[in-house]
């Protein structure tokens, strides 16, 4: 998305050269028809439900009553003194706190170890990635028995070390950190071949310049060359594992379901739960319209920041 | 006092043997280019003079001093790629400061905000300042100091390039198709500038060219390389009028030498067709005669053969002409000759017997010289009437 | 980083080859404990012993547990059904739609494309209650179409195959129409065949999200034999299993195995689909 501002710019008038030879009544009608089953379903499946969600969120409307009436701002003011809501957000905040910067440094690391031998990097590259395909509730059903606090090999070890043995996610002072854990898990590989794109679009001539340009070292030449031509995909990761990391759902809703007390609920769970297990919608729409403003922040942030700071066109 | 000097140099990647066993001396202050077609290794041979990649066997010397075994930050060159690899997130000013950034503060000092605490890298990133600024006017680019490379043309960026190269005053020079990545014009401009450059900086160079024309018009001596070997070092004029390899004559000039097949008969004629030419050879058996285009004259006499296409150049004429063997020619010719000159005409060239060469099949060059009678004998003359 | 580093000797790279390990040992921990338990008898499992390798293989079991009381093969078929369902109609409708952004040009067109970055800045999270109430009142839920309708859309399909058709040659399409083709079939017989590598990566890209996704079955299924993967094992988590974790690993293997060997046979191609189409998660 990066590029996209840049792109749809400068494509424009080049474009034209197919465009005009065809341009009149007949074009119109055949550019329409080619998109008529996208624009269709769009209005049906997105832009319609995105107005009566906006719209929604003003209502006290709960799923099988009879009617609704517009309440105004009451569905937010009622979030300010909801105790879950307020748990919500703080839980997905220090989830993402932990999974964005962890994932993403962990990753980085690791694409720059595989980068710096010719030995194993298909093997590697692959374990790694392995999390991105596996199905999270399943992994997650597998990532609970290593966690469980009595028969888990990880308290096995624990207690063998003579250390304590948490029930990682069943205390509500360990749930965060572990399913935290988990979803750092999940979000390495992926961020992890975005980066080894990253590193493999360096220009070698760059390290080689640097290298008679005086420059010693790994950790130098790091510095001069692979952070700064990594700068795009580093932003670009960043922004799309927030937006993974406020979207976290499958997990809490596979291991704690927001327990305990709510020491794991979050946004997306909120949403769900407020509307499929209470039916209140208006309210379960009020809190999405709350989760869409923070996914949108980051977008603009995004590209606000991305083609400023570091694209070097 | 030789500047850069390999000696007996061989590279294998894996099975392929990339170089077989270079030797070059490059004297101080000389510019030597080293040409010939892709994937002849001549790029490889660069990279190991820099030290951006390891010899399989040989040495490497640069001012005197054995860097065979030195990393190339250690060699105390500098290199122009052909991409010119400037640091895209800095400016011209930056790129330009690195190299001696990186030799002259110690790691203490480069660190951020040093310069505004340490007083000793305060001094140095003064003094850097002045150098740079000294080398961006020598190359004019002193306006484009705070640009960044994606706001400059392709013609500035080499320039930058060029100037991180001088800044630090190396005692090596190294150019790696420098010019590749800019337009026709621009690219001849940019050969006379860097031959200025390089009498003005007086550094030992060597420039990679895979244009022999480029390297014809630039260097002191030609370095021809083909498949993983050297085959001759020699003055531009020594390599273009005495090669000692047919494929030398053949990779340097434009348009190609003429190459023709002939015969030494055992009596030591030589023979194209079955007809003497005028040389004597102590070779026998088929050989190449070759000849520059200027060396073929439109005369009543000589190698027949039919016009087959006309090319106007305004000072001279290219004719290409077909033989009775089969083989086509080219010849450099007046444009007042042009007049007879109608495609399908039967012509007669005549060769300067003198500048005319035998080659082995084999690629070696042999010995010829002209037969004085038979100059004077009309010995083409029924060939051209008939 | 260096190409020096990459021809360097074995000792020289057992560091790298050490931490690299480490976090692969942990990238791998689930598989491996999954695999064993799944093969271990109850009463191993709770002993909690670090064993990998089981004393008593209790493989017939676990699995045949799973598979006399989970329809396995009926979560996966779904699941199949689903993630096809769902790529072929967005490939049908995403690429003439492309087409027309990309290489020609109409009035409304800029705004249509307006339209489609709208879409890629919103989480189909967002819609879900409003295409509840749509699939409720009209009697779809429970049906594949509530699985699958949301998504046939896909606005990603469209951003990525404009960005894809615009670097075809327009003099590719001239020629096409000087050849008598209509824009029709232009888009399938000229357009999609030079859209492979972009309509792999996408497809790669839609089965994985779509064959993991939890969220969606979630809302709109609640009979047992419309269940996904996903849904399967969450049902089989709290119904059947509880804590009977040889059977819960079994059931979660077999679910998670079609994409992983899928995956396992084609990396190069899964990793680039991946990459390529790295701007939305």
């Amino acid at each position: 998305m990066a590029d996209l501002a840049l792109t749809s710019g400068t494509a424009m008038p080049r474009e034209g050269v197919a465009a005009r030879q065809t341009r009149g009544f007949g074009t119109i009608l055949v550019a329409w028809m080619l998109m008529l089953p996208a624009i269709v379903t769009y209005v049906l499946m997105i832009l319609l439900p995105l107005v009566v969600v906006l719209a929604l969120a003003f209502t006290d409307y709960e799923f099988g009553a009879p009617g609704f009436r517009f309440i105004g701002l009451d569905n937010f003011a009622e979030m300010l003194g909801d105790r879950t809501f307020g748990a919500s957000i703080r839980n997905t905040l220090v989830y993402s706190l932990f999974v964005v910067p962890l994932s993403i440094g962990i990753a980085l690391l690791l694409a720059v170890l595989i980068e710096a031998g010719a030995r194993g990097r298909a093997f590697f590259r692959a374990v790694f990635f392995l999390p991105v395909v596996s199905l999270t509730v399943a992994m997650a059903t597998a990532w609970q028995y290593l966690l469980h606090p009595s028969i888990g090999p990880l308290n096995a070890v624990l207690r063998d070390l003579g250390l304590g043995t948490p029930n990682w996610l069943g205390a509500s002072e360990w749930v965060l950190v572990s399913l935290g854990f988990i979803g750092v898990w999940e979000n390495v590989g992926f961020n992890l071949v975005l980066f080894l794109a990253g590193l493999t679009a360096i220009p070698r001539d760059l390290y080689a310049a640097a290298e008679i340009d005086g420059v010693r070292s790994g950790w130098s030449k790091f510095w001069l060359v692979t952070w700064p031509m990594l700068g795009p995909t580093l932003l670009f990761v960043l922004i799309i594992t927030m937006t993974r990391a406020i979207r976290v759902f499958d997990t809490v809703q596979t291991l704690t379901q927001g327990g305990p007390n709510n020491a794991s609920e979050v946004l997306l769970r909120t949403i769900y739960q407020e509307a499929f297990h209470y039916f209140r919608f208006g309210y379960s729409a009020a809190v999405t319209l709350v989760f869409l403003a923070i996914v949108l922040a980051l977008m603009l942030v995004q590209t606000r920041l991305i083609d400023r700071r570091v694209h070097y066109g | 006092m030789a500047g850069i000097v390999v000696e007996n140099v061989t590279k294998s990647f894996g099975d392929t043997k990339v170089l077989r066993g270079v030797s070059l001396s490059v004297a101080d202050g000389e510019f030597v280019s080293l040409v010939g077609p892709s994937g002849c290794g001549k790029t490889t041979l660069m990279r190991i003079i820099a030290g951006l990649e390891t010899v399989t066997s040989g040495e490497v010397s640069i001012s005197a001093r054995q860097v065979t075994r030195l990393r190339a930050a250690d060699r105390d060159v500098a290199m122009v790629f052909q991409n010119y690899a400037l640091y895209p997130h800095l400016t011209v000013r930056q790129n330009m400061a690195v190299p001696l950034v990186m030799r002259r503060l110690t790691t203490a000092e480069r660190l951020p905000f040093a310069g505004k605490v340490l007083p000793s890298a305060r001094a140095k990133l003064a003094q850097i300042r002045t150098d740079v600024t000294h080398a961006a006017e020598l190359l004019a680019i002193d306006g484009l100091m705070e640009r960044k490379p994606a706001q400059l043309s392709g013609g500035q960026r080499q320039r930058v390039a060029l100037g991180r190269a001088i800044v630090r005053k190396p005692s090596a020079f190294l150019m790696d198709e420098p010019l590749s990545n800019l337009d026709a014009a621009l690219r001849v401009t940019t050969r006379t500038e860097i031959v200025a450059l390089h009498r003005r900086v007086g550094a030992s160079t060597v420039y990679v060219t895979h244009d022999q024309s480029e390297a014809m018009t630039m260097s002191d001596r030609i370095a021809v390389m083909m498949q993983g070997e050297l085959l001759q070092v020699a003055t531009p004029e020594e390599i273009y009028a005495n090669p000692v390899d047919l494929r030398v004559a053949r990779f340097i000039g434009s348009p190609a030498i003429n190459q023709i097949s002939a015969n030494v008969t055992s009596s030591g004629v030589v023979e194209v067709q079955g007809q003497p030419v005028g040389l004597v050879s102590p070779a026998r058996g088929p050989v190449v005669l070759t000849i520059r285009p200027e060396d073929l004259t439109l005369g009543s006499q000589g190698l027949a053969g039919t016009v087959e296409h006309v090319e106007f150049l305004g000072e001279s004429v290219l004719l290409h002409a077909r033989l009775g063997g089969g083989e086509l020619v080219i010849a450099r010719v007046a444009p007042s000759d042009r007049a007879h000159l109608g495609i399908g005409r039967p012509v007669a060239l005549a060769l300067r017997l003198d500048r005319a060469m035998l080659f082995a099949t084999s690629n070696e060059r042999l010995a010829c010289a002209p037969t004085d009678d038979v100059a004077a004998a009309p010995v083409n003359r029924e060939a051209v009437n008939g | 980083m260096a190409e020096p580093n990459a021809t360097r000797s074995l000792t020289a790279d057992l560091p790298r080859l050490a931490l690299l390990g480490l976090a692969a040992f942990i990238a791998l921990a689930p598989y491996l404990w999954m695999i064993s338990v799944s093969m271990k008898p109850q009463s191993e499992v709770f002993a909690a012993s670090l064993d990998l390798i089981p004393n008593e293989l209790a493989l017939i079991e676990n699995y045949g547990k799973v598979l006399e009381r989970v329809p396995v093969g009926t979560y996966i078929l779904n699941g199949l059904i689903v993630c096809f369902g769902i790529l072929v109609f967005q490939i049908l409708f995403a690429v003439p739609a492309a087409y027309a952004l990309a290489k020609l040009n109409f009035p409304g067109r800029d705004i249509v494309f307006g339209f489609v970055m709208l879409g890629l800045l919103v989480p189909y999270q967002t819609t879900a209650l409003p295409l509840y109430i749509g699939f409720a009142t009209t009697g779809l839920l429970d049906t594949y179409t509530a699985l699958i309708a949301p998504f046939v859309c896909s606005v990603f399909a469209i951003f990525l195959f404009r960005q894809f058709f615009r670097a075809l040659p327009d003099d590719l399409i001239n020629a096409a129409r000087i050849d008598g083709m209509g824009e029709f079939s232009i888009v399938w017989r000229v357009i999609l065949p030079n859209a492979w590598p972009a309509a792999t990566a996408f497809a790669i890209f839609s089965v994985v999200a779509h064959w993991n996704d939890l969220f969606w079955p979630l809302v709109v299924v609640q009979k047992g034999d419309l269940y996904t993967p996903a849904m399967g094992i969450l049902a089989f988590r709290s119904v059947e299993a509880g804590e009977d974790y040889g059977a819960l690993m079994a059931a979660a293997l077999l679910v998670t195995a079609p994409l992983v060997i899928a995956f396992l046979f084609a990396q190069r191609r899964f990793i680039e689909g991946i990459t390529m189409t790295g701007l939305k998660g």
